[in-house]
């Protein structure tokens, strides 16, 4: 046991070692077996997420053998480990990447991606894979846009998912919807012709008839996330000017935006101080209708039907996309995929292998056991062929009406200090503490002064 | 005392105060045991299944006992290191004959204000230079130093209550300033060693922040870390094996302290007197 | 003189080191990176050239808008040079003949096509990465690439056919570094930003009323309380109160949550009388400074709490005593006999204890992080966030620092303030042996 444990004090002079010998046995005869360990980090990785690392762990086996065959030995050994934690994880990565103790593969969100690469912490994946090969070849393009940076594919979309609005069914029922009423909703939302603004009367209505509590008609994501660009989005914001590629602040739609949430509030289907509530009681209270609408996530289907014990899925919740704010605006959802992005190495070999890996691990059929593993969305047009996908009810539905009209959030640098800031104002206006237009000031002038010229306020 | 009967208020006053305190923890060792229903005060079950941590492994392999070794072994460390440091030069600047004493001792107080957890990520170069980043050493190095000014202030306040008679005698004797100061001051002061001793290990066994972000690669996860990581997330959240690990977390904790409390008074009996 | 001081220097050496190396070093480097646009973007260590999108977008910015749209797109062309290059390098004759026949003078205007092109030939090479070195022989631009120095940099602009003056040169450079640089903006952007104002006043709001109310004030409630009460009662006492410190504030934090949550234990008490339940913790700014403070207070009492109870019981007894003849009441004790004693140990605590709580932020992290809205974010909190924060994988390390480097210059002057207060001079006698 002490032995393990001064191993692990002296892992990194280890791990220097390692390489070294790795680079070593390349430069030297091909002949001879070589062995490398590659490891991988996933951020916001619960139990149900494991096959992110697994993948990786097949992919390893797959490529060894393919390697065997064509005479030359390889030993992949995959060093996985998961952060259920995303702060501590991006901390990780960046301070360790600085270090060259980093992984050689990190599974996090896409938006890491612009810093992350501007710094050179990361390799463009494509540097190392041929783009017209299938399973590259066969991944949803704007996934792959999603994941790309500067012109070039940084890393490959580990999964997709969508972020849906979603309705308790028996309280529609009983606030005066048919059966067809509810099954016409959906489409109704993307056309724009039910906006927030009706959900919230609908909402009011179901606290009205006593079917939930007060401020639980409208129950929204309990911590930031980007969930909440969705609601910009809805009243006609937009995050990043496509021609130039910086940062766009819509004062117009930021307001509208933080004005919906103070007017759920003034209505009393929205608690003022709903932002903190855990996320335990959150997920029991909408998996048991304690809730009228709400947005949650595609993979939350594994966690209602499964420790929330929702039996009726599909006869209890209605799900759609985020209605648009006005009449005749757009109804939107916003995917925020997870990539798989290889770290620069000083061995380029390694990072070569890594990349390979990495679009090994993306072939449909393990990257299916992810998707319905954890509830989330396929990233290819062939997943959706294979039947164990395509025999979930809940993937099949959820990709064919979501994943259309899915925005995301940009690739920029700047991007997280916009989200703080607008995060930021978000909370004061919902918590009364300021005007809608007043927030709106306050975030544009500190983005002005913070960001310059690499956002364009309008 | 015949107006004890005047008491009553003052004590009806603690224990209402108290009473948060007492409600928290009460709950905390009755919830590990039991489930409630929601929106109920009191539990209607008695279960152990909030404890199974103990004999499983979670789902990704770690056993909560290798992580248990990892703290004792990060706190214990800490304290080891802490301690002598302090002693050495808490002796030095109370008794010693060192070029800028006062200078170094009141450096010693302005240590303290430097917020060092603002500055981890200039200590995570320093770290990464010594080549200790990621590593169970580095952390410990690091927190250690971090209880430096505290303990050297204490230690020196210590040393300054212990008769200078004694040393005098000893250097009498023949013995060396380190002879004198290993054989006949360090006895002198062992309630110290054990206060401050005692009060760096239970910092330790606490610290969140610094393994956190100084060796974050898990291999050295140590018990705060896996703690915070049962509710970090939106799938990720267990409150009620959060609270039985949080428990077995501070059980040790409470024990030590029981048998400790009186090393820990004394901490401050001495070390605020210089 | 000689051993002692030698003894001493020996003695200090190690802590000294320490103290070096985790406090010194890391706050000059604090102060250093303030000046910098350091972030994970910049990386820590050096840099490179970057011909990005933002890179020329930078370049059009500062008037050299021509330039930005020269080096713009990219373009690929099979010339002799490129041929020649592939010749002498991994991709050998065979594929140098074969493009020569096949592609020569062919332009491309994406990397891909280009890619495409050369993985028809039959002399193709066998690996992806092969073929990319291949490809990268006939880059004629450089828009989206890196350069380690300035001269790689010149040198591909000129191989594209494009001309710089020194001037252009160096705006290039500037704009394409991909490292940090010297700056004094994250001091600027600290004093513009409106929020910093109201997070400054909330950190003199924090320390002081949490100092007042607990570390000092119910400090001593306790510590007197218990000095009348019996060994048992005040023991027991001491040792509940003594429970927030050694919790981990991870635990501690949310024993707290557990209280104050919608579905926590005081809504659950005001249920019975038919309160609504709400988030008590977060429901107001009022709220949320209560259980900031009342978090920070429990944990920070007990110090103060100790402190105190020892040095009443270091008053002599007979003090007590004839005051109790006299017919002092308790009130009077306390008045004449305890308070004037406590004088040097509830200043020590005061200080002490203020530098402590601006420094800390671990529990408002924990608990409230900030919120609602901003009303409980202090000083420390801000540059733990902007440094070790980011929703976007950006961690700010530049901004941060200057951040933290107001936290030190704080914290330094009021210490020095406090060593005045201590007639410190006194606290250091000479010592008597000097051998």
């Amino acid at each position: 046991m002490l032995e393990t444990r001064l191993g692990r004090l002296v892992r990194p002079a280890r791990r220097a070692l390692c390489v070294a010998a790795v680079a070593a046995a390349f430069a030297g005869a091909a002949a001879h077996a070589e062995e490398m360990t590659v490891s991988v980090w996933a951020g916001g990785t619960g139990d149900a997420d494991m096959y992110r690392i697994d993948a990786i762990k097949m992919a390893a086996d797959i490529l060894s053998r393919q390697e065997a065959i064509k005479g030359h030995e390889l030993k992949i050994t995959v060093e996985g480990k998961p952060y259920t934690d995303w702060d501590q994880f991006k901390q990780a990565v960046t301070l360790a990447g600085q270090a060259g103790s980093g992984p050689n593969i990190v599974v996090t969100g896409h938006e890491d991606i612009a810093s992350w690469a501007q710094s050179g912490l990361i390799v463009p994946v494509e540097d190392y894979l041929d783009l017209d090969a299938w399973p590259i070849s066969d991944i949803y393009p704007n996934l792959l846009k999603i994941a790309s940076f500067n012109g070039k594919i940084y890393g490959l979309p580990q999964d997709a998912e969508s972020r849906p609005l979603f309705g308790w069914i028996p309280h529609l029922k009983k606030i005066g919807y048919s059966d067809s009423d509810i099954a016409a909703l959906p489409g109704r939302i993307e056309k724009g012709d039910y906006t927030l603004y009706d959900m919230l009367n609908d909402a009011r209505k179901m606290q009205d008839a006593g079917l939930v509590q007060p401020g639980y008609g409208f129950y929204p994501r309990v911590s930031n996330g980007p969930d909440y660009w969705q609601f910009y989005v809805a009243f006609g914001g937009k995050m990043q000017d496509e021609k130039t590629g910086r940062l766009e602040l819509d004062k117009a739609a930021l307001e509208k935006m933080y004005q919906f949430f103070i007017d759920a509030v003034k209505m009393g289907v929205t608690r003022k101080n709903h932002i903190g509530t855990p996320w335990d009681q959150w997920y029991t209270e909408v998996a048991t209708g304690k809730a009228g609408f709400w947005d949650g996530g595609t993979w939350h289907y594994a966690r209602y039907t499964g420790k929330e014990g929702l039996k009726d899925f599909f006869g209890s919740l209605m799900f759609s996309l985020i209605p648009a704010g006005e009449k005749g605006g757009v109804a939107n959802t916003l995917t925020h995929p997870l990539v798989y992005l290889v770290t620069k190495q000083k061995d380029e070999h390694l990072q070569e292998v890594a990349s390979q890996l990495v679009a090994i691990a993306s072939e449909p059929r393990i990257n299916a056991l992810h998707a319905i593993k954890s509830a989330h969305l396929g990233i290819s047009r062939s997943e959706a062929h294979i039947g164990f996908y395509a025999d979930d009810r809940w993937t099949r539905e959820a990709t064919e009406r979501l994943l259309p009209h899915a925005v995301a959030m940009p690739n920029n640098t700047h991007f997280g200090t916009y989200w703080d800031v607008m995060w930021k104002g978000l909370q004061t206006a919902w918590q009364g503490q300021s005007s809608a237009s007043d927030a709106v000031n306050a975030v544009a002038s500190e983005l002005q002064g913070s960001l310059g010229d690499a956002i364009i306020i309008n | 005392m015949e107006n004890r009967k005047n008491l009553r208020p003052a004590f009806w006053l603690l224990a209402l105060l108290s009473l948060p305190l007492v409600l928290m923890y009460g709950y905390l060792v009755l919830d590990t045991v039991s489930t409630t229903k929601p929106g109920a005060l009191l539990p209607d079950h008695f279960t152990f299944q909030h404890w199974r941590f103990l004999w499983e492994r979670d789902a990704q392999g770690v056993s909560i006992w290798s992580v248990t070794l990892n703290s004792v072994i990060f706190a214990g460390s800490v304290t080891l290191i802490a301690l002598s440091l302090s002693l050495t030069a808490g002796y030095a600047l109370s008794r010693l004959n060192i070029p800028f004493r006062r200078h170094l001792l009141a450096m010693v107080l302005v240590l303290h204000a430097f917020p060092s957890v603002t500055l981890l990520v200039a200590i995570f170069i320093v770290l990464q230079m010594i080549g200790l980043y990621n590593t169970l050493i580095g952390v410990i190095l690091v927190f250690a130093a971090l209880q430096l000014p505290l303990g050297i202030w204490l230690m020196k306040g210590f040393y300054d209550g212990v008769p200078w008679e004694i040393e005098m005698a000893g250097l009498q004797d023949g013995a060396s300033r380190f002879t004198v100061w290993w054989r006949l001051v360090l006895p002198q002061i062992r309630p110290a060693i054990a206060a401050v001793g005692v009060f760096v290990f239970i910092t330790g066994w606490a610290e969140y922040v610094t393994p956190q972000v100084l060796a974050p690669s898990g291999n050295t996860q140590v018990l705060s870390l896996y703690l915070a990581g049962l509710i970090s997330n939106d799938q990720h959240f267990d409150f009620a094996l959060f609270k039985s690990v949080g428990l077995f977390y501070i059980a040790p904790v409470l024990v030590f302290y029981a048998f400790t409390h009186k090393a820990l008074m004394s901490i401050y009996g001495g070390g605020t007197k210089g | 003189m000689g051993s002692s001081r030698r003894l001493g220097l020996l003695f200090l050496a190690p802590a000294f080191v320490m103290v070096v190396l985790f406090f010194f070093a890391p706050t000059v480097l604090t102060g250093v990176f303030s000046f910098t646009t350091m972030s994970t973007s910049t990386g820590i260590y050096g840099g490179d050239y970057f011909v990005s999108e933002d890179a020329l977008r930078r370049l059009a910015s500062e008037g050299e808008d021509q330039l930005a749209q020269q080096l713009a797109g990219t373009s690929y062309k099979i010339d002799s040079a490129g041929i020649e290059a592939v010749r002498v390098g991994e991709g050998g004759a065979a594929l140098a003949d074969e493009i020569a026949a096949t592609l020569a003078g062919q332009h491309f205007a994406d990397q891909r096509e280009a890619e495409r092109a050369i993985k028809d030939l039959n002399s193709r090479p066998r690996s992806i990465r092969a073929l990319k070195a291949v490809v990268e022989q006939f880059r004629r631009s450089v828009a989206g690439a890196r350069f380690a120095d300035k001269a790689g940099l010149y040198a591909a602009v000129e191989g594209a056919g494009i001309t710089l003056d020194e001037a252009q040169k160096e705006a290039l450079a500037g704009a394409s570094w991909s490292g940090w640089h010297w700056t004094v903006q994250n001091f600027k952007r600290m004093a513009t930003t409106p929020d910093n104002a109201r997070i400054l006043i909330n950190t003199i709001l924090y320390v002081g009323v949490t100092l007042a109310l607990f570390h000092v004030g119910f400090a001593l409630v306790i510590a007197i309380a218990s000095h009348y009460l019996s060994e048992t009662a005040s023991g027991i006492f001491r040792g509940i109160w003594l429970l927030p410190r050694i919790t981990p504030s991870v635990l501690f934090v949310l024993l707290w949550k557990w209280l104050a949550w919608d579905t926590g234990f005081i809504s659950r008490i005001a249920a019975l009388f038919g309160a609504a339940p709400r988030n008590w913790m977060l429901d107001t700014a009022a709220h949320a400074w209560v259980f900031v403070v009342l978090i920070n207070g429990f944990v920070g009492a007990s110090m103060g709490m100790l402190i105190f109870s020892s040095a009443i019981k270091a008053i002599p007894a007979p003090l007590f005593h004839a005051a109790e003849v006299d017919g002092a009441s308790h009130w009077q004790q306390i008045r004449f006999i305890i308070l004037p004693q406590l004088r040097w140990p509830i200043l020590f605590v005061a200080c002490y204890q203020t530098l402590s709580l601006l420094a800390s932020y671990e529990q408002i992290l924990l608990s409230t992080d900030g919120g609602p809205g901003r009303v409980t974010e202090v000083w420390s909190l801000a540059a733990y966030h902007s440094a070790l924060q980011n929703y976007a994988g950006n961690l700010l390390y530049g901004y941060g620092a200057a951040l933290a480097l107001v936290l030190v210059v704080i914290g330094v002057i009021a210490s020095l303030l406090f060593l005045r207060l201590f007639r410190f001079k006194e606290l250091v006698t000479q010592p008597r042996i000097e051998i």
